[in-house]
């Protein structure tokens, strides 16, 4: 009865004395344990990398399903999914607009979009290339949940004049404007002399991976940037569509696409020639990206943890038949099978714990540089630690288990002679 | 032989008419490319506590392998081995690691000190693996160190001790657990005859000093006459006790 009280309490005191030892060890043999440390990391630094840009990539995904929002569908011309061959994408008209707006139940505000690229902006001696310059009718941030961080939204009137007004974005506001405000500056855009009335508060996205951010835009009143930049006057781009209730919306989507294909005069058979997409649909796109990535990040995050352990396997062997002597002798002043599996698993998992603590770093330095790179969206998280951790027990206990069973189950006499095992 | 059965730790006065070690018709036997190679051909022997015995015979008598399973490595093929009363076969294999770690000290030629580990450190090896108190444990590491004349090489590594400081090393190892059987092979096979005076002056002192059973195995003359009495060793027998 007292040994077996004893003994638990005996067997942690034995493991705690040989940790000592254990390091030594490992330090005695620098260059091997640097070499295993060393394949460990690259086997976390991945695992760093993949559940970072995992959950990157899904707060972002969140972040654009959020700017986009739930009681909003987007109505673009042409069909994208299927894309035919000679299809227009100049379908959406303004008699559609006013049709949508006048007969779709549910919706309480339809915005007509266009917009154009590969203009500049300036203001006084600085220019500003290429922002998305976007046509919208009234009230664009509070259709956008866009806060305004200074000035108004577009007005009725903005857009019934046909006004030389604009919304600035985050990123020409700070090139044409560095810190200054710029409510009430006219800008021109091209060759057309246009006030600031409002600007767009920051919003950071970036999109899908280029260095396009979402901040590059300005907005002007549709009507205005029709006339002025002698764009189609009967068709534009998109348009926008909110409704009242956001459960709501497949029923609503599939009422949209009945009236416009409806005033499209399309046929039974004829393909849709204009698409509506929702946050879902957004949602569902960039979760099969997401997925595409997971299984490769994955994959290779898995090869390199399995090419680490096979690294810290074959070392430990090659450490248990170089150190059999010591083995040996350590079984003939008493130490058990376990207490010589318990040595050489601890030496294993001071390695992988290393590895690990090394592998987050790196991964985390990589990260930082792909996403500066604008290669990835990454997010460090707790969760990084604790799985980088896990990993190490875990490539400690599968890998190492056989060398150590090995060494435990030496014959003393042999291991001492120095013969085979 | 009339020994109570659990009396290993009685008083050193009266333990020394006490029989130590009973071997009994003890065979070892080797399987090799299935041939049987008898090493051990049934040796009886008793040792009792407090003796200080040279093992001799030529080489491949099997020494090593009666040492061997004196100091419970091995297990005899047939045949019985009681130490301090207690039938060895019947202990497994976690038993016999204890009972080596708390009763029994080893010497070797080569002296297998681990390499990496400072003197002191070897010293304290096989108290890790005992119930010995960490502190107390370190002052006995510390005065057997002492005990040897290496108080000053505490911190250094084997490679920069001689073969007789290795030794020295190596024999207060055999003594930190306290064991009540020191077993020696070839202790001296590697050492100059000076250095090998020293070690044996220094077990010649735990037998009489500290009252521990010594059995040294031994080729060499000058070493075997340490020892109070001689066995030969012939052809796996014993041919004089
Ligand atoms: N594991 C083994 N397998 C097979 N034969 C063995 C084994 N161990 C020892 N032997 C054989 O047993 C015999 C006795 O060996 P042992 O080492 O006991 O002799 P020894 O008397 O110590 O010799 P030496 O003086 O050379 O050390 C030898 O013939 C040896 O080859
Ligand atoms: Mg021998």
């Amino acid at each position: 009865m007292t040994a077996a009280s004893r003994s638990p309490r005996r067997a942690l005191r034995i493991l705690w004395r040989i940790q000592r030892m254990a390091l030594l060890a490992l330090l005695a043999h620098k260059a091997r344990s640097a070499f295993v440390i060393a394949a460990v990391a690259m086997g976390v630094a991945a695992l760093t990398v993949i559940v970072a840009s995992v959950d990157g990539a899904r707060r972002k995904a969140l972040e654009i399903v959020d700017f986009f929002g739930p009681d909003a569908v987007m109505v673009l011309g042409g069909d994208i999914e299927n894309r035919p061959v000679g299809q227009r994408i100049y379908t959406l008209t303004w008699a559609d607009a006013r049709a949508v707006a006048r007969s779709l139940p549910g919706a309480y505000a339809v915005l007509p979009m266009r917009s154009i690229r590969q203009i500049t902006l300036k203001y006084d001696n600085r220019n500003h290339e290429s922002p998305v310059v976007v046509g919208a009718t009234e009230n664009y941030a509070r259709a956008w949940n866009w806060p305004l961080a200074e000035g108004r939204d577009l007005s009725e009137e903005d857009v019934a004049r046909g006004a030389k007004v604009a919304l600035i974005g985050d990123e020409p506001a700070r090139q044409l404007f560095g810190d200054a405000s710029p409510l009430g500056r006219t800008i021109m855009v091209k060759n057309l002399p246009v006030q600031i009335v409002g600007r767009l508060a920051y919003r950071g996205l970036s999109g899908g991976g280029s260095d396009v951010t979402i901040d590059d835009r300005i907005i002007m009143p549709i009507s205005t940037l029709t006339q002025r930049f002698n764009l189609d006057r009967k068709y534009f781009r998109g348009l926008r569509i909110k409704f009242h209730d956001p459960d709501l919306i497949d029923t609503h989507k599939d009422n949209l696409r009945a009236l416009l294909r409806h005033l499209h005069h399309l046929g039974p058979t004829d393909n849709d020639d204009f698409t509506i997409i929702s946050a879902s649909e957004i949602l569902k796109f960039l979760t099969a990206f997401t997925g595409g990535l997971v299984a490769f990040l994955g994959i290779t995050a898995g090869v390199a943890i399995v090419v680490g352990g096979f690294v810290l396997a074959n070392l430990m062997f090659l450490s248990v038949s170089e150190r059999k002597a010591e083995i040996g002798l350590r079984k003939a002043v008493g130490a058990s099978g376990a207490a010589l599996t318990a040595q050489f698993l601890s030496e294993a998992l001071y390695l992988t714990l290393a590895g690990s603590l090394a592998g987050v770093a790196l991964g985390v330095a990589l990260g930082e540089s792909l996403s500066r790179l604008g290669l990835l969206q990454l997010r460090l998280s707790p969760k990084v630690f604790v799985l980088s951790l896990a990993a190490a027990v875990v490539i400690a206990l599968v890998f190492g288990l056989r060398p150590a069973r090995k060494a435990a189950a030496m014959d003393p006499i042999e291991a001492l002679r120095g013969g085979d095992d | 032989m009339n020994a109570p059965a659990d009396a290993p730790a009685a008083p050193a006065a009266s333990r020394a008419r006490e029989t130590l070690i009973e071997l009994a018709d003890v065979t070892r036997t080797y399987v090799m490319a299935d041939t049987p190679h008898t090493v051990l051909a049934g040796v009886t022997l008793d040792i009792a506590a407090g003796e200080f015995a040279a093992i001799m015979g030529p080489s491949g008598s099997g020494k090593s392998t009666l040492l061997h399973i004196l100091g419970l490595l091995d297990r005899p093929t047939s045949g019985s081995y009681r130490l301090g009363g207690r039938d060895t076969g019947k202990l497994d294999d976690d038993a016999l690691s204890r009972l080596r770690n708390q009763a029994i000290g080893f010497v070797f030629q080569s002296f297998y000190l681990v390499p990496y580990a400072t003197a002191l450190d070897n010293v304290l090896l096989p108290g890790l693996y005992s119930d010995t108190p960490g502190a107390a444990l370190r002052r006995r590491g510390e005065a057997l160190l002492a005990q040897v004349g290496l108080s000053a090489q505490a911190g250094h590594k084997p490679s920069q001790l001689s073969g007789g400081q290795q030794q020295r090393v190596a024999l207060a190892r055999a003594l930190v657990n306290d064991p009540d059987l020191i077993l020696a092979d070839e202790p001296t096979g590697q050492l100059d005859s000076a250095t090998s005076a020293e070690i044996m002056g220094l077990l010649a002192t735990v037998n009489r000093e500290a009252g521990k059973t010594v059995i040294v195995v031994t080729h060499d003359q000058a070493t075997a006459a340490y020892a109070r009495r001689q066995i030969l060793v012939h052809d796996g027998r014993i041919a004089k006790s």
